[in-house]
């Protein structure tokens, strides 16, 4: 029992280094940073913090990364809802193809649709808007968002829906009303992992934006000026994106492994 | 509170169904009448459920039309039919309370306030649920969830029919029988329709006072318990109902006897020459009795049961096995024995249908 502690807590120990490290160069100034190795900040400053709030070329880039990787979520749902709901509850020809075939878009580079997604909208008039990127990245969400539904779904029984329909329910009522909730869990869990992939994602976030809707990872890139590379800056920014992952996780931690296992246990 | 007429019924899974095997429900006509209490009975994958599903409109019919109190609803979606169905598990919205289980019925049909209150109250005090009516119906027990499911589809006063698709299969031994006896009370003080699926016929014998027995995809015998398990007008009512069931023996029919093996039996009616592939009698146990060798038709002996109530003796008449009931007051000696038969009770079959004999 002790072993697995003293176990357990190294491997945590080691898994949290790098957070602590970067936490800990976040609230050292730049000059502590490079001269010398030092175990905990000696001279804290929240000055790095200040500076990304209060900067608009850098609490810009959070904005316009929330901005996307939000309206990402919201439409991945919503198009994956109804599909997952098929997927779940109907026998069509080739569905079982149709469903595979989803998942194999996620096993494509997306550096592959960069060039293609560029032309398009840059033809259209969407480059460098949210929407552009919220887009984009529904190419692999979606996919992912029908797959994970999908299992939540099939988890429900059929009789429910049958049940509802008896009781004196049409189809969007009993959609709304009585399916969704049983769901909730499963649409957090997918509202998760769209939030995730979409947040990480560099390259066509990049891609697709160039000034108006700079995304926060592509500000973070940018910070080498003539000084040279401003350390804390940069630790402070780290620091500032791994929150809202974190704080997602929270919500829905009791069933992030049924999320992984795409809902099916 | 309907008549639901089903009129030349049929429904196939296949798209194009080609011949009657194609069919999960042959064609059928039939009247459930209005506070009927019925039971359809039958082997799984007989089409019970099919036709349960046709009737509230989870399936629609390949052909034929069904018709509530003279309406046809045969187009008509399930939430409009006004129909309620339990399911063999039970179904309950996890996210509302017992008590918003039960109204949810009676809401969706447009009522409010203090009738839904006195009617979900009634439905509960019935089904032993009052104390559970504040909880949310996700932590109860299977069985509770399964009173839900049961108070959800009597719950609706002007509810068309209530249909019962294996209900109790969940339920543990002891409660099963509480439970059907309270659905057999609730059926008499709510004058409701209802149709109850099973594959069990003790099930079916006490809950309805119509089995309709199904097999193959089509009505084979509709009647009382005591009709089927009298006059069985299917080689395979015979066998299904009745524990062990009929027997049936291949034999000659002509006039008023049929000889099996060399053996006369008597008959109590007279048959005109059968022109048929397959002649057979049939005779339930309980209607075959054994006898000291000498006094009826003469049979060996090969095992005999002790069922506790009866005893039941595995006989051989001319080399077919059958089964014949043990009067208490018998010896047994040796394997040699005879059968006397109630007369009333030997019926006569061609391809596995009864024949109607001319009474004399």
């Amino acid at each position: 029992m002790l072993r697995a502690r003293i176990v357990l807590g190294l491997y945590i120990g080691f898994l949290l280094l790098p957070i602590y490290w970067l936490v800990n160069m976040s609230l050292k100034t730049n000059s502590e940073i490079v001269s010398g190795l030092t175990l905990w900040p000696h001279t804290l400053t929240f000055e790095n913090y200040t500076k990304i709030f209060t900067d608009p070329s850098w609490y810009s880039g959070y904005i316009n990364s929330l901005q996307y990787v939000a309206l990402n979520t919201v439409l991945s749902i919503a198009l994956a809802l109804p599909a997952a709901y098929a997927f779940s509850r109907y026998r069509f020809v080739g569905d079982k193809h149709l469903f595979f075939w989803l998942l194999s878009n996620r096993m494509a580079p997306p550096a592959v649709f960069a060039l293609p997604f560029f032309n398009l909208y840059s033809a259209i008039g969407l480059f460098d808007t949210p929407f552009a990127v919220a887009l984009a990245h529904c190419l692999f969400n979606v996919p992912l968002a029908v797959w994970i539904l999908e299992g939540f779904m099939s988890g429900v029984p059929r009789e429910i829906d049958e049940t509802a329909y008896l009781d004196g329910y049409g189809f969007p009522h009993f959609f709304v009303k009585i399916f969704t909730p049983l769901v909730a869990s499963g649409i957090g869990v997918t509202a998760f992992f769209c939030f995730m992939f979409s947040w990480v994602e560099l390259l066509l976030a990049r891609t697709l934006t160039s000034v108006d809707t700079k995304p926060i990872a592509a500000t973070m890139t940018r910070t080498v000026s003539a000084a040279g590379m401003d350390w804390g800056l940069l630790a402070a920014a780290g620091v500032l994106t791994i929150v809202p992952g974190a704080l997602v996780i929270w919500f829905v931690r009791n069933y992030i492994a049924k999320g992984f296992a795409l809902g099916r246990v | 509170m309907a008549r639901i007429d089903l009129q030349n019924l049929a429904h196939s899974y296949v798209p194009k169904p080609s011949g009657p095997g194609d069919y999960a429900l042959k064609p059928l006509d039939h009247v459930w009448r209005q506070g009927g209490a019925y039971a359809l009975l039958g082997p799984s994958g007989c089409g019970k459920t099919t036709l349960l599903n046709i009737i509230s409109g989870l399936l629609v019919p390949s052909e034929g039309r069904v018709l509530f109190d003279g309406r046809d609803v045969t187009a008509l979606p399930t939430e409009a039919r006004n129909i309620a169905q339990v399911f063999q598990f039970p179904v309950v919205y996890d996210t509302m309370t017992v008590y918003e289980n039960l109204a949810f019925p009676l809401r969706n049909r447009g009522l409010r306030g203090p009738a839904v209150d006195a009617r979900v109250r009634e439905i509960a005090e019935l089904l032993d649920l009052t104390p559970d009516l504040k909880h949310r119906g996700s932590g109860l027990t299977a069985d509770a969830k399964q009173k839900i499911s049961l108070g959800r589809g009597l719950v609706r006063p002007d509810v068309a029919a209530i249909l019962f698709d294996e209900p109790l299969t969940v339920i543990d031994p002891h409660l099963k029988w509480e439970l059907r006896s309270k659905l057999k009370a609730l059926h008499r003080a709510l004058d409701l329709t209802m149709i109850y699926v099973t594959h069990d016929q003790t099930e079916a014998m006490t809950f309805a006072d119509t089995v309709v027995v199904m097999h193959d995809g089509a009505v084979v015998q509709m009647g009382r318990p005591q009709e089927l398990f009298e006059r069985p007008a299917h080689v395979f009512v015979g066998h299904f109902i009745g524990s062990p069931g009929m027997n049936v023996l291949p034999a000659t029919v002509y006039g008023r006897s049929a000889h099996v093996g060399g053996h006369e039996i008597r008959l109590a009616r007279g048959y005109p020459p059968i022109d048929a592939g397959r002649v057979e009698i049939g005779v339930r146990p309980e209607f075959a009795t054994l006898a000291p060798a000498g006094s009826g038709v003469p049979v060996r002996v090969r095992r005999i049961d002790d069922l506790g109530r009866v005893r039941l003796a595995k006989v051989e008449l001319a080399g077919i096995p059958m089964a014949a009931t043990v009067p208490e007051a018998m010896p047994l000696v040796g394997d040699e024995a005879s059968l006397t038969f109630e007369r009333e009770m030997v019926h006569v079959y061609a391809d596995g249908h009864l024949v109607e004999g001319e009474a004399a």
